[in-house]
C-alpha cells in the first residue's frame, strides 16, 4: 500500500511542478509571517472557479474574461510585522531560476526610496508568451507569482487599479 | 367424524404463532417503509454533495479574486510608475 501512496503523491507533486514554471521554495517563511496567502490553481480549478464568477458583478466579469487564457495561477505572498522577515537570498533563489532564453525581465521597478521593488518577467516559448513571473518585495512584504498561459497584462494591471489602487489616466494616443 | 371432517378440523384449528412473532410485527410497523429510508439517504448524499460543491466553488472563486487582486495591484504599481516616468 505504501509504494502506491508514494507513487500517487509523487505524481500529484510532479503535476503541480509541471504546471508551475518555477519553484518558489518559500514555505518556511509562513511561520515567520504575520499574514500569508498561498494559492495554487491549475486549469481545472480555474475552470471550476469560473463557473462561480458572477458576470453581473463588474470585477468578477473582468476576472472571468481574463482567466480564459490562463492555465494556472500560483502565488505566495507574505506580510511580516517587522522589516527583515525575509532575506534577500530568499528572493534570489527564485530569481536564479528565471533564466534566458525562456525567461526575460520585461520590467523592473524601484520606488519609495528603493524600498519597494517589483520585477516582471515573461516566459517565451516559440515566440509566444506562455507565462509571467512577478517578484515584489517591500521591507515587510514579499510576493512571488507565476501566472501560466496567455496573460493580458494590461487588463490585469487595470484590474489591479480598479481593485484598490488608483486607475491610470488613459495614455494619450500617438499621432 | 369421517376423514374430511378430521382434515377440516385440523386445518382450521387455532395455532399459536412462533416465538417472537408479535415483536417482529410491531418492530416492522415502527420501522416504516424501506424505500423511504433509502430515498432520505439518497437525498442527504446528493444534497450534501451539492452543498460541498458549492462551498468548494465559492472558495476557488475567492482564491482567484484574491490572486488577481494581488497580481493586478503589483502590475498596476509598475504601470503607474512607468506612466510617471514617461510624463
Amino acid at each position: 500500500m505504501r509504494p502506491v501512496r508514494t507513487f500517487a503523491l509523487g505524481t500529484a507533486l510532479a503535476a503541480t511542478l509541471w504546471a508551475q514554471q518555477f519553484q518558489f521554495n518559500l514555505d518556511y517563511l509562513s511561520s515567520k509571517a504575520s499574514n500569508s496567502f498561498d494559492v495554487s490553481l491549475n486549469t481545472s480549478m480555474l475552470q471550476f472557479a469560473a463557473r462561480f464568477l458572477d458576470t453581473k458583478d463588474p470585477d468578477e466579469a473582468k476576472v472571468k474574461k481574463l482567466i480564459v487564457g490562463i492555465e494556472g495561477i500560483y502565488i505566495k505572498s507574505f506580510e511580516f510585522k517587522n522589516p527583515g522577515g525575509y532575506a534577500p537570498a530568499d528572493l534570489e533563489k527564485v530569481r536564479t531560476q528565471l533564466k534566458a532564453p525562456e525567461w526575460s525581465r520585461i520590467v523592473g521597478m524601484k520606488s519609495g526610496g528603493e524600498s519597494e521593488n517589483i520585477e516582471v518577467w515573461a516566459r517565451n516559448e516559440k515566440g509566444k508568451v506562455t507565462g509571467v513571473a512577478i517578484l515584489a518585495s517591500e521591507p515587510r512584504q514579499l510576493t512571488v507569482a507565476n501566472l501560466v498561459g496567455n496573460i493580458d497584462l494590461e487588463s490585469l494591471a487595470d484590474l489591479g487599479g480598479h481593485f484598490g489602487l488608483p486607475n491610470l489616466p488613459k495614455a494619450p494616443k500617438k499621432k | 367424524m369421517d376423514w374430511l371432517e378430521q382434515e377440516l378440523a385440523d386445518a382450521l384449528a387455532r395455532k399459536e404463532p412462533a416465538a417472537g412473532f408479535d415483536g417482529r410485527v410491531r418492530a416492522r410497523l415502527h420501522r416504516g417503509p424501506r424505500w423511504l429510508a433509502a430515498a432520505a439517504a439518497v437525498l442527504v448524499v446528493v444534497g450534501g454533495g451539492e452543498a460541498w460543491r458549492q462551498y468548494r466553488g465559492e472558495l476557488a472563486k475567492e482564491q482567484v479574486m484574491t490572486a488577481m487582486r494581488i497580481a493586478g495591484s503589483k502590475l498596476n504599481r509598475v504601470q503607474v510608475q512607468l506612466k510617471g516616468t514617461e510624463q
